[in-house]
Protein backbone atom coordinates (compact mmCIF):
# COMPACT_ATOMS: atom_id res chain seq x y z
CA UNK A 1 0.00 0.00 0.00
CA UNK A 2 1.41 3.39 -0.72
CA UNK A 3 0.16 6.58 -0.13
CA UNK A 4 0.29 9.77 -2.43
CA UNK A 5 0.56 12.83 0.08
CA UNK A 6 1.11 16.38 -1.00
CA UNK A 7 4.44 17.58 -1.04
CA UNK A 8 2.53 21.36 -1.24
CA UNK A 9 -1.07 23.15 -1.13
CA UNK A 10 -2.44 24.22 -4.33
CA UNK A 11 -5.81 23.37 -6.44
CA UNK A 12 -5.97 20.01 -8.34
CA UNK A 13 -5.84 20.89 -12.39
CA UNK A 14 -6.10 17.46 -13.03
CA UNK A 15 -6.64 14.37 -12.63
CA UNK A 16 -5.61 11.56 -14.46
CA UNK A 17 -6.56 8.27 -13.09
CA UNK A 18 -9.16 6.81 -11.21
CA UNK A 19 -10.44 4.34 -8.29
CA UNK A 20 -9.55 0.93 -9.99
CA UNK A 21 -6.83 1.81 -12.59
CA UNK A 22 -4.22 -0.08 -13.39
CA UNK A 23 -0.64 2.53 -13.27
CA UNK A 24 2.84 1.94 -14.44
CA UNK A 25 5.51 2.77 -12.53
CA UNK A 26 6.51 7.10 -13.63
CA UNK A 27 2.81 7.36 -14.74
CA UNK A 28 1.58 10.88 -13.99
CA UNK A 29 -1.40 10.29 -11.72
CA UNK A 30 -2.56 14.41 -11.51
CA UNK A 31 -1.30 17.54 -11.79
CA UNK A 32 -1.78 20.30 -9.14
CA UNK A 33 -1.55 23.98 -9.84
CA UNK A 34 0.68 25.66 -7.66
CA UNK A 35 1.34 29.54 -8.15
CA UNK A 36 0.77 28.77 -11.93
CA UNK A 37 2.95 26.33 -12.39
CA UNK A 38 1.39 22.71 -13.14
CA UNK A 39 3.15 20.25 -10.65
CA UNK A 40 2.72 16.78 -11.60
CA UNK A 41 2.48 13.48 -9.06
CA UNK A 42 4.01 10.64 -10.52
CA UNK A 43 3.85 7.06 -9.55
CA UNK A 44 6.38 5.97 -7.28
CA UNK A 45 5.71 2.12 -8.25
CA UNK A 46 3.08 0.27 -10.28
CA UNK A 47 -0.07 -1.16 -8.61
CA UNK A 48 -3.44 -0.53 -8.61
CA UNK A 49 -5.39 2.83 -7.27
CA UNK A 50 -7.25 1.84 -4.72
CA UNK A 51 -8.64 5.29 -3.37
CA UNK A 52 -8.76 8.93 -4.45
CA UNK A 53 -9.57 11.31 -2.47
CA UNK A 54 -9.31 14.60 -4.45
CA UNK A 55 -11.13 15.72 -6.95
CA UNK A 56 -10.40 18.53 -9.88
CA UNK A 57 -10.71 21.95 -8.76
CA UNK A 58 -10.10 21.24 -4.92
CA UNK A 59 -8.29 23.67 -2.90
CA UNK A 60 -5.47 21.07 -1.43
CA UNK A 61 -3.33 21.39 1.44
CA UNK A 62 0.19 20.48 2.41
CA UNK A 63 0.75 17.04 3.61
CA UNK A 64 -3.20 15.88 2.03
CA UNK A 65 -3.70 12.27 1.78
CA UNK A 66 -4.37 12.39 -2.64
CA UNK A 67 -4.46 8.50 -3.37
CA UNK A 68 -4.15 5.57 -2.02
CA UNK A 69 -2.17 2.68 -4.46
CA UNK A 70 -2.24 -1.15 -3.82
CA UNK B 1 56.83 6.17 50.85
CA UNK B 2 55.08 6.49 47.00
CA UNK B 3 52.39 8.37 45.66
CA UNK B 4 50.54 4.81 45.25
CA UNK B 5 47.22 5.37 47.34
CA UNK B 6 46.97 8.64 44.94
CA UNK B 7 47.55 7.01 41.98
CA UNK B 8 44.73 3.98 43.51
CA UNK B 9 42.02 7.06 43.81
CA UNK B 10 43.05 8.70 40.58
CA UNK B 11 42.37 5.29 38.79
CA UNK B 12 39.17 4.17 41.35
CA UNK B 13 37.63 8.16 40.54
CA UNK B 14 38.62 7.60 36.61
CA UNK B 15 36.28 4.26 36.79
CA UNK B 16 33.48 6.11 39.16
CA UNK B 17 33.23 8.59 36.24
CA UNK B 18 32.27 6.10 33.79
CA UNK B 19 29.44 4.98 35.72
CA UNK B 20 27.89 8.67 34.83
CA UNK B 21 24.68 9.03 36.81
CA UNK B 22 24.29 5.42 37.96
CA UNK B 23 22.53 2.51 36.75
CA UNK B 24 19.30 3.39 37.59
CA UNK B 25 19.59 6.97 35.54
CA UNK B 26 21.18 4.72 32.47
CA UNK B 27 18.83 2.24 32.47
CA UNK B 28 16.04 4.94 32.69
CA UNK B 29 18.16 6.52 29.63
CA UNK B 30 17.98 3.57 27.66
CA UNK B 31 14.37 2.18 28.22
CA UNK B 32 13.21 5.58 26.64
CA UNK B 33 15.31 4.33 23.27
CA UNK B 34 18.10 7.04 24.39
CA UNK B 35 21.66 6.69 24.05
CA UNK B 36 23.89 8.31 26.81
CA UNK B 37 26.71 10.64 25.90
CA UNK B 38 29.73 8.22 25.96
CA UNK B 39 27.73 6.16 23.89
CA UNK B 40 26.81 9.05 21.24
CA UNK B 41 30.65 10.41 21.42
CA UNK B 42 31.53 6.46 20.52
CA UNK B 43 28.66 6.20 17.76
CA UNK B 44 30.03 9.80 16.37
CA UNK B 45 34.36 9.17 16.39
CA UNK B 46 36.05 6.82 14.82
CA UNK B 47 36.79 3.49 17.33
CA UNK B 48 39.10 4.36 19.78
CA UNK B 49 40.21 7.82 19.36
CA UNK B 50 38.31 9.45 22.19
CA UNK B 51 40.79 11.52 24.04
CA UNK B 52 38.64 13.19 27.28
CA UNK B 53 39.47 16.62 28.00
CA UNK B 54 38.63 16.70 32.26
CA UNK B 55 37.94 13.55 33.24
CA UNK B 56 38.71 14.21 36.88
CA UNK B 57 36.65 17.51 36.95
CA UNK B 58 33.21 16.35 39.39
CA UNK B 59 32.41 16.32 43.14
CA UNK B 60 33.75 13.28 45.14
CA UNK B 61 31.42 11.83 47.67
CA UNK B 62 33.07 10.51 50.96
CA UNK B 63 31.84 8.43 53.90
CA UNK B 64 32.12 9.25 57.62
CA UNK B 65 35.58 7.66 57.47
CA UNK B 66 36.97 10.36 55.11
CA UNK B 67 37.22 7.10 52.43
CA UNK B 68 35.98 8.35 48.94
CA UNK B 69 32.68 6.68 48.19
CA UNK B 70 31.82 7.90 45.23
CA UNK B 71 32.15 10.68 42.28
CA UNK B 72 29.68 12.56 40.76
CA UNK B 73 31.55 13.93 36.98
CA UNK B 74 30.78 17.08 35.79
CA UNK B 75 27.69 16.51 33.03
CA UNK B 76 29.23 18.00 30.17
CA UNK B 77 31.49 15.36 28.09
CA UNK B 78 34.27 17.20 26.49
CA UNK B 79 37.37 15.87 24.28
CA UNK B 80 39.25 15.48 21.22
CA UNK B 81 38.63 12.35 18.49
CA UNK B 82 38.34 11.77 15.10
CA UNK B 83 35.94 12.01 12.19
CA UNK B 84 37.37 9.76 9.35
CA UNK B 85 40.74 10.23 10.11
CA UNK B 86 40.69 14.19 11.06
CA UNK B 87 40.82 15.63 14.68
CA UNK B 88 37.32 17.22 16.05
CA UNK B 89 36.57 18.78 19.18
CA UNK B 90 33.42 16.79 20.73
CA UNK B 91 30.82 17.44 23.68
CA UNK B 92 27.66 17.22 24.87
CA UNK B 93 25.62 17.02 27.89
CA UNK B 94 25.26 14.00 30.56
CA UNK B 95 21.13 13.56 30.73
CA UNK B 96 21.91 10.73 33.11
CA UNK B 97 22.94 13.42 35.98
CA UNK B 98 20.56 16.15 37.04
CA UNK B 99 18.61 15.86 33.51
CA UNK B 100 21.44 17.67 31.81
CA UNK B 101 21.26 21.06 33.88
CA UNK B 102 24.94 22.27 34.31
CA UNK B 103 26.42 21.20 37.59
CA UNK B 104 29.30 23.68 38.25
CA UNK B 105 32.42 21.47 36.62
CA UNK B 106 29.77 20.57 33.87
CA UNK B 107 29.12 24.24 33.13
CA UNK B 108 32.75 25.35 32.74
CA UNK B 109 33.55 21.94 30.09
CA UNK B 110 30.62 22.95 27.93
CA UNK B 111 31.59 26.40 27.83
CA UNK B 112 35.31 25.70 27.32
CA UNK B 113 34.23 23.65 24.21
CA UNK B 114 33.64 26.36 21.82
CA UNK B 115 37.14 28.07 23.53
CA UNK B 116 38.81 24.48 22.85
CA UNK B 117 37.68 24.32 18.95
CA UNK B 118 38.54 27.96 18.24
CA UNK B 119 42.22 27.34 20.00
CA UNK B 120 43.27 24.18 18.35
CA UNK B 121 41.41 25.38 14.95
CA UNK B 122 39.25 21.90 15.02
CA UNK B 123 35.85 21.61 13.81
CA UNK B 124 33.35 21.60 16.69
CA UNK B 125 30.55 18.61 17.44
CA UNK B 126 27.77 19.52 20.50
CA UNK B 127 25.41 16.30 21.14
CA UNK B 128 23.24 17.81 23.12
CA UNK B 129 20.02 16.65 25.49
CA UNK B 130 19.66 19.56 28.73
CA UNK B 131 18.49 21.83 29.75
CA UNK B 132 19.69 25.37 30.98
CA UNK B 133 20.38 26.63 34.47
CA UNK B 134 17.66 25.77 37.67
CA UNK B 135 16.41 28.73 39.49
CA UNK B 136 17.56 26.13 42.02
CA UNK B 137 21.37 27.24 41.21
CA UNK B 138 24.17 24.72 39.82
CA UNK B 139 24.13 22.82 42.86
CA UNK B 140 26.76 24.32 44.88
CA UNK B 141 26.19 25.65 48.28
CA UNK B 142 25.17 29.28 49.05
CA UNK B 143 23.04 31.17 46.69
CA UNK B 144 23.85 31.55 42.99
CA UNK B 145 26.23 34.15 42.15
CA UNK B 146 26.92 36.12 39.29
CA UNK B 147 29.80 36.33 37.33
CA UNK B 148 32.66 39.24 37.92
CA UNK B 149 32.12 41.89 35.73
CA UNK B 150 35.40 41.41 34.12
CA UNK B 151 34.39 37.65 33.22
CA UNK B 152 34.86 37.10 29.34
CA UNK B 153 31.13 37.60 28.09
CA UNK B 154 29.92 33.86 27.84
CA UNK B 155 28.44 33.86 24.26
CA UNK B 156 31.69 35.52 22.65
CA UNK B 157 33.93 31.89 22.19
CA UNK B 158 30.68 30.70 20.76
CA UNK B 159 29.91 33.36 18.43
CA UNK B 160 34.09 33.00 17.72
CA UNK B 161 33.57 29.93 16.89
CA UNK B 162 31.06 30.03 14.18
CA UNK B 163 33.54 32.41 12.64
CA UNK B 164 36.39 30.06 12.95
CA UNK B 165 35.68 26.21 12.26
CA UNK B 166 33.07 24.44 11.48
CA UNK B 167 30.18 23.53 14.08
CA UNK B 168 27.77 20.72 13.70
CA UNK B 169 25.16 20.17 16.45
CA UNK B 170 22.50 17.08 16.85
CA UNK B 171 19.39 17.14 19.19
CA UNK B 172 19.03 14.00 20.68
CA UNK B 173 16.56 14.26 23.69
CA UNK B 174 15.21 17.04 25.05
CA UNK B 175 17.23 20.30 24.34
CA UNK B 176 16.26 23.73 26.38
CA UNK B 177 17.05 26.59 27.50
CA UNK B 178 20.73 27.11 27.53
CA UNK B 179 21.93 23.82 25.14
CA UNK B 180 19.22 25.19 22.30
CA UNK B 181 20.51 28.36 22.24
CA UNK B 182 24.15 26.46 21.09
CA UNK B 183 22.48 24.03 19.35
CA UNK B 184 21.50 26.72 16.69
CA UNK B 185 24.24 28.27 16.91
CA UNK B 186 25.81 25.81 14.42
CA UNK B 187 26.44 25.70 10.93
CA UNK B 188 25.07 22.53 10.40
CA UNK B 189 22.11 21.05 12.90
CA UNK B 190 20.44 17.96 12.67
CA UNK B 191 17.63 16.70 15.13
CA UNK B 192 16.44 13.15 16.11
CA UNK B 193 13.24 12.48 14.90
CA UNK B 194 12.39 9.24 17.22
CA UNK B 195 13.92 10.88 20.58
CA UNK B 196 14.32 14.84 20.25
CA UNK B 197 12.70 18.13 21.31
CA UNK B 198 13.63 21.51 20.83
CA UNK B 199 12.22 24.04 23.47
CA UNK B 200 12.98 27.54 24.41
CA UNK B 201 11.15 26.73 27.46
CA UNK B 202 9.38 23.03 28.18
CA UNK B 203 5.75 22.65 29.08
CA UNK B 204 5.66 23.57 32.60
CA UNK B 205 7.11 26.34 32.12
CA UNK B 206 4.95 27.12 28.80
CA UNK B 207 1.59 26.30 30.95
CA UNK B 208 2.86 28.52 34.22
CA UNK B 209 3.52 31.53 31.98
CA UNK B 210 0.93 31.28 29.41
CA UNK B 211 -1.66 29.18 29.92
CA UNK B 212 -0.77 26.98 27.16
CA UNK B 213 -0.66 23.05 27.80
CA UNK B 214 1.28 21.22 25.31
CA UNK B 215 3.50 18.27 25.15
CA UNK B 216 6.65 18.42 24.88
CA UNK B 217 6.60 17.23 21.04
CA UNK B 218 3.46 19.65 19.84
CA UNK B 219 6.29 22.71 21.16
CA UNK B 220 9.25 21.41 19.87
CA UNK B 221 9.11 17.91 18.15
CA UNK B 222 10.94 17.33 14.45
CA UNK B 223 7.13 18.42 13.08
CA UNK B 224 7.41 21.70 14.36
CA UNK B 225 11.39 22.36 13.90
CA UNK B 226 12.31 21.16 10.84
CA UNK B 227 9.74 23.23 9.10
CA UNK B 228 10.67 26.66 10.96
CA UNK B 229 14.06 26.12 9.85
CA UNK B 230 15.43 25.86 13.63
CA UNK B 231 17.08 22.76 12.59
CA UNK B 232 18.46 21.93 9.25
CA UNK B 233 17.83 18.74 9.46
CA UNK B 234 15.75 15.84 10.88
CA UNK B 235 17.06 12.25 10.99
CA UNK B 236 15.11 8.87 11.87
CA UNK B 237 17.00 8.26 15.15
CA UNK B 238 20.40 9.07 16.70
CA UNK B 239 22.70 7.18 14.71
CA UNK B 240 21.59 8.84 11.30
CA UNK B 241 21.84 11.95 13.32
CA UNK B 242 25.98 10.78 13.40
CA UNK B 243 26.07 10.20 10.06
CA UNK B 244 24.41 13.70 8.82
CA UNK B 245 27.15 14.94 10.97
CA UNK B 246 30.00 12.88 9.82
CA UNK B 247 29.14 13.74 6.14
CA UNK B 248 28.81 17.42 6.84
CA UNK B 249 32.27 17.61 7.82
CA UNK B 250 33.55 15.24 4.97
CA UNK B 251 32.77 18.59 2.93
CA UNK B 252 34.23 20.98 5.12
CA UNK B 253 37.73 22.19 6.13
CA UNK B 254 39.18 21.99 9.52
CA UNK B 255 38.67 25.56 9.65
CA UNK B 256 38.88 29.12 8.51
CA UNK B 257 42.44 29.15 7.44
CA UNK B 258 42.57 26.11 5.25
CA UNK B 259 40.66 25.58 1.99
CA UNK B 260 38.09 22.15 1.99
CA UNK B 261 40.05 18.70 1.44
CA UNK B 262 39.73 17.36 -1.97
CA UNK B 263 38.26 13.72 -2.82
CA UNK B 264 39.37 11.61 -5.19
CA UNK B 265 36.73 11.44 -8.08
CA UNK B 266 36.27 9.17 -10.41
CA UNK B 267 32.97 10.50 -12.16
CA UNK B 268 34.08 12.21 -15.29
CA UNK B 269 34.22 15.61 -15.23
CA UNK B 270 33.05 15.81 -18.77
CA UNK B 271 30.06 13.53 -18.31
CA UNK B 272 27.09 14.77 -20.08
CA UNK B 273 23.82 13.26 -18.87
CA UNK B 274 21.40 13.08 -21.99
CA UNK B 275 18.05 13.95 -20.09
CA UNK B 276 19.05 17.22 -19.21
CA UNK B 277 18.39 18.23 -22.79
CA UNK B 278 14.95 17.54 -22.16
CA UNK B 279 14.35 18.29 -18.03
CA UNK B 280 12.96 21.77 -18.87
CA UNK B 281 9.32 21.50 -20.74
CA UNK B 282 9.18 23.60 -23.36
CA UNK B 283 5.67 24.69 -21.79
CA UNK B 284 6.41 27.15 -19.42
CA UNK B 285 4.09 26.58 -16.84
CA UNK B 286 5.02 22.84 -16.54
CA UNK B 287 7.41 22.56 -13.03
CA UNK B 288 10.84 19.82 -13.68
CA UNK B 289 13.01 18.46 -10.88
CA UNK B 290 15.44 20.60 -10.01
CA UNK B 291 17.16 18.19 -7.86
CA UNK B 292 17.60 15.55 -10.78
CA UNK B 293 19.59 18.82 -12.35
CA UNK B 294 21.77 19.20 -9.21
CA UNK B 295 22.31 14.87 -9.20
CA UNK B 296 23.39 14.85 -13.51
CA UNK B 297 25.55 18.10 -12.50
CA UNK B 298 27.47 17.35 -9.61
CA UNK B 299 30.04 13.68 -9.19
CA UNK B 300 27.88 11.17 -8.19
CA UNK B 301 25.74 11.08 -5.08
CA UNK B 302 27.94 13.94 -4.02
CA UNK B 303 24.77 16.10 -2.78
CA UNK B 304 23.99 17.20 0.58
CA UNK B 305 21.30 18.87 1.45
CA UNK B 306 20.45 20.88 4.25
CA UNK B 307 17.78 22.82 5.11
CA UNK B 308 15.54 20.46 2.85
CA UNK B 309 12.12 21.05 5.26
CA UNK B 310 11.73 24.64 5.57
CA UNK B 311 12.16 27.89 2.87
CA UNK B 312 11.53 24.74 0.61
CA UNK B 313 11.28 27.03 -2.60
CA UNK B 314 15.10 27.47 -2.72
CA UNK B 315 17.68 23.86 -2.47
CA UNK B 316 20.79 24.73 -0.31
CA UNK B 317 23.52 21.99 0.21
CA UNK B 318 27.06 20.93 -0.11
CA UNK B 319 28.29 19.15 -2.63
CA UNK B 320 31.14 18.20 -5.55
CA UNK B 321 32.85 18.98 -8.67
CA UNK B 322 35.65 17.12 -9.77
CA UNK B 323 36.23 15.65 -5.78
CA UNK B 324 35.92 19.30 -4.71
CA UNK B 325 33.27 21.28 -2.02
CA UNK B 326 31.10 23.50 -3.49
CA UNK B 327 28.31 25.50 -2.09
CA UNK B 328 25.03 24.38 -4.04
CA UNK B 329 22.03 26.84 -4.35
CA UNK B 330 18.61 26.09 -6.36
CA UNK B 331 15.31 26.87 -6.80
CA UNK B 332 12.39 24.44 -6.57
CA UNK B 333 9.80 25.24 -9.00
CA UNK B 334 7.51 22.91 -7.72
CA UNK B 335 7.38 24.57 -4.40
CA UNK B 336 4.75 28.10 -4.66
CA UNK B 337 6.74 28.55 -8.24
CA UNK B 338 10.78 28.75 -6.54
CA UNK B 339 9.76 32.46 -5.60
CA UNK B 340 12.24 33.92 -2.89
CA UNK B 341 10.07 33.93 0.26
CA UNK B 342 10.85 35.07 3.88
CA UNK B 343 12.19 32.02 5.15
CA UNK B 344 13.76 30.77 2.22
CA UNK B 345 15.87 34.19 1.84
CA UNK B 346 17.18 33.65 5.59
CA UNK B 347 17.97 30.07 4.05
CA UNK B 348 19.79 31.45 1.44
CA UNK B 349 21.83 34.13 3.64
CA UNK B 350 23.05 31.55 6.02
CA UNK B 351 24.31 29.45 3.30
CA UNK B 352 26.06 32.56 1.49
CA UNK B 353 27.46 33.52 4.70
CA UNK B 354 28.64 29.60 5.35
CA UNK B 355 30.56 29.38 1.80
CA UNK B 356 31.54 33.23 2.78
CA UNK B 357 33.55 32.02 5.99
CA UNK B 358 35.12 28.52 4.68
CA UNK B 359 36.02 30.22 1.21
CA UNK B 360 33.63 27.58 -0.27
CA UNK B 361 32.93 28.63 -4.25
CA UNK B 362 29.17 28.48 -5.04
CA UNK B 363 27.36 27.07 -7.96
CA UNK B 364 23.77 28.37 -8.69
CA UNK B 365 21.23 27.24 -10.32
CA UNK B 366 18.86 29.98 -10.95
CA UNK B 367 15.01 29.32 -11.64
CA UNK B 368 13.84 32.40 -9.34
CA UNK B 369 10.41 33.97 -10.16
CA UNK B 370 11.15 36.49 -8.23
CA UNK B 371 10.04 37.35 -4.20
CA UNK B 372 6.80 35.76 -3.04
CA UNK B 373 3.95 37.87 -3.55
CA UNK B 374 0.49 38.63 -1.60
CA UNK B 375 -0.62 39.26 1.96
CA UNK B 376 0.53 36.50 3.95
CA UNK B 377 4.33 37.45 2.10
CA UNK B 378 3.48 40.80 3.06
CA UNK B 379 3.08 40.17 6.89
CA UNK B 380 6.28 37.97 6.62
CA UNK B 381 8.50 41.32 5.63
CA UNK B 382 9.56 39.25 2.81
CA UNK B 383 11.10 41.98 0.91
CA UNK B 384 13.24 42.63 4.01
CA UNK B 385 14.50 39.23 4.16
CA UNK B 386 14.66 39.26 0.70
CA UNK B 387 17.00 42.47 0.34
CA UNK B 388 19.09 40.82 2.98
CA UNK B 389 19.73 37.79 0.82
CA UNK B 390 20.20 40.02 -1.86
CA UNK B 391 22.45 42.04 -0.03
CA UNK B 392 24.53 39.21 1.16
CA UNK B 393 25.33 37.88 -2.47
CA UNK B 394 26.32 41.18 -2.99
CA UNK B 395 29.30 41.39 -0.53
CA UNK B 396 30.66 37.83 -0.78
CA UNK B 397 34.17 37.55 -2.34
CA UNK B 398 33.60 33.61 -3.37
CA UNK B 399 34.04 32.87 -6.77
CA UNK B 400 30.26 32.15 -7.85
CA UNK B 401 29.44 30.15 -11.21
CA UNK B 402 25.41 30.87 -12.00
CA UNK B 403 23.20 28.76 -14.38
CA UNK B 404 20.51 30.36 -15.72
CA UNK B 405 17.69 27.48 -15.76
CA UNK B 406 14.52 28.84 -16.26
CA UNK B 407 13.81 32.11 -14.90
CA UNK B 408 15.20 35.18 -13.76
CA UNK B 409 13.36 37.67 -12.31
CA UNK B 410 12.95 40.87 -10.46
CA UNK B 411 15.31 41.82 -7.53
CA UNK B 412 15.32 38.34 -6.25
CA UNK B 413 17.02 36.99 -8.85
CA UNK B 414 20.46 38.78 -7.98
CA UNK B 415 20.95 37.10 -4.81
CA UNK B 416 21.13 33.92 -6.91
CA UNK B 417 24.94 35.90 -8.68
CA UNK B 418 27.59 36.84 -6.83
CA UNK B 419 30.12 39.99 -7.58
CA UNK B 420 32.54 38.87 -11.04
CA UNK B 421 30.50 36.03 -10.75
CA UNK B 422 30.64 33.27 -14.30
CA UNK B 423 26.72 32.95 -15.76
CA UNK B 424 25.82 30.89 -18.13
CA UNK B 425 22.79 30.49 -19.72
CA UNK B 426 20.02 27.71 -20.97
CA UNK B 427 18.50 27.63 -23.88
CA UNK B 428 15.24 28.01 -21.76
CA UNK B 429 16.56 30.62 -19.85
CA UNK B 430 14.56 33.67 -19.34
CA UNK B 431 15.02 36.92 -17.69
CA UNK B 432 13.40 40.21 -16.93
CA UNK B 433 12.17 42.52 -13.99
CA UNK B 434 8.96 40.26 -13.92
CA UNK B 435 7.73 37.19 -15.54
CA UNK B 436 5.28 38.56 -18.46
CA UNK B 437 1.99 36.58 -16.92
CA UNK B 438 2.01 39.24 -13.92
CA UNK B 439 3.41 42.22 -15.67
CA UNK B 440 1.90 42.22 -19.21
CA UNK B 441 -1.93 42.68 -16.74
CA UNK B 442 -0.43 45.70 -15.13
CA UNK B 443 1.82 47.52 -17.87
CA UNK B 444 -1.08 46.75 -20.71
CA UNK B 445 -4.19 47.39 -18.34
CA UNK B 446 -5.55 49.93 -21.01
CA UNK B 447 -4.50 47.85 -24.28
CA UNK B 448 -5.96 44.84 -22.91
CA UNK B 449 -9.30 46.58 -21.23
CA UNK B 450 -10.30 48.38 -24.90
CA UNK B 451 -9.08 45.45 -26.90
CA UNK B 452 -12.54 43.68 -28.86
CA UNK B 453 -11.38 40.47 -26.89
CA UNK B 454 -9.18 41.50 -23.94
CA UNK B 455 -8.58 37.78 -22.98
CA UNK B 456 -7.22 37.08 -26.56
CA UNK B 457 -5.08 40.72 -26.84
CA UNK B 458 -3.33 39.24 -23.40
CA UNK B 459 -2.42 36.41 -24.19
CA UNK B 460 -1.22 37.68 -27.48
CA UNK B 461 0.76 40.40 -25.32
CA UNK B 462 2.17 37.88 -23.63
CA UNK B 463 3.65 35.81 -25.96
CA UNK B 464 5.40 38.42 -27.93
CA UNK B 465 7.02 39.51 -24.59
CA UNK B 466 8.03 36.31 -23.99
CA UNK B 467 9.77 35.99 -26.71
CA UNK B 468 11.72 38.88 -26.39
CA UNK B 469 13.14 36.92 -23.05
CA UNK B 470 15.18 34.73 -25.18
CA UNK B 471 18.32 34.16 -23.76
CA UNK B 472 19.65 34.14 -27.81
CA UNK B 473 20.46 38.19 -27.42
CA UNK B 474 21.71 38.32 -24.15
CA UNK B 475 24.17 36.03 -25.19
CA UNK B 476 24.71 38.64 -28.18
CA UNK B 477 25.15 41.44 -26.33
CA UNK B 478 28.30 39.20 -23.64
CA UNK B 479 24.44 39.57 -21.02
CA UNK B 480 26.18 35.63 -19.97
CA UNK B 481 29.20 34.07 -20.31
CA UNK B 482 28.05 31.86 -22.87
CA UNK B 483 24.79 30.42 -23.73
CA UNK B 484 24.83 26.60 -23.57
CA UNK B 485 23.79 22.73 -24.22
CA UNK B 486 22.59 21.72 -20.66
CA UNK B 487 24.04 18.86 -21.43
CA UNK B 488 27.55 20.73 -21.23
CA UNK B 489 27.03 22.35 -17.80
CA UNK B 490 29.15 19.79 -15.61
CA UNK B 491 31.70 20.04 -17.95
CA UNK B 492 31.81 23.89 -17.96
CA UNK B 493 31.20 24.35 -14.48
CA UNK B 494 34.32 21.47 -13.76
CA UNK B 495 36.14 24.05 -15.86
CA UNK B 496 35.05 27.05 -14.05
CA UNK B 497 35.83 25.85 -11.00
CA UNK B 498 39.39 25.00 -12.32
CA UNK B 499 40.33 28.26 -13.45
CA UNK B 500 39.52 29.91 -10.33
CA UNK B 501 41.32 27.38 -7.87
CA UNK B 502 44.48 30.38 -7.99
CA UNK B 503 41.88 32.67 -5.75
CA UNK B 504 41.10 30.58 -2.89
CA UNK B 505 44.37 31.13 -1.01
CA UNK B 506 43.48 34.40 -1.15
CA UNK B 507 40.39 33.89 0.74
CA UNK B 508 41.35 32.34 3.70
CA UNK B 509 41.61 33.71 6.94
CA UNK B 510 38.80 35.94 8.97
CA UNK B 511 35.43 36.67 6.65
CA UNK B 512 34.51 40.21 6.55
CA UNK B 513 31.09 38.96 7.78
CA UNK B 514 30.69 35.20 8.94
CA UNK B 515 27.52 33.64 9.87
CA UNK B 516 24.84 33.84 12.63
CA UNK B 517 22.24 31.53 14.12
Amino acid sequence: MMKIELETGGSVWKLLVAEGDQIEQGQTLFILEVMKMEVPYVAPAAGQVSAVHIAEGDAVEEDQLAMEIA
Amino acid sequence: MSWEPEATEIQRRRELALGQGGPVAIAKQHRQNRLTIRERIDRLLDPDTFEEIGPAAGSPRHGADGELEGFDPANFILGFGKVDGRRIVVGGEDFTLRGGSPSPAGLRKSVYAEELAVQYRLPLVRLHEGSGGSVAGTGGSGPSLPGPVNAPARFRSVAQAMATVPVASAALGAVAGLPAGRLVASHFSVMSKSSAQILTAGPAVVERAMGEKKSKDELGGWKVHTKNGTVDNGAEDESACMTDIRRFLSYMPANIYELAPVNACDDPVDRCDAHLLEVVPRNRRQAFEMRSIIASVLDQDSFFEMGRGYGRSQITGLGRLNGQTVGVWANDCKFLAGSMTADGAQKARRFMELCETFSLPIVSLVDEPGFMIGSQAEREATIRHGASAVLTAAMTTVPWASVMIRRSFGVAQAAHYGPEGYVLAWPSAESGPLPVEGGVAVAFRRDIASAPDPEARRRELEEQLAAKQSPFPRAEALGVHDLIDPRQTRPELCRWLDRVQPLLPGLLGPAHFSVRP
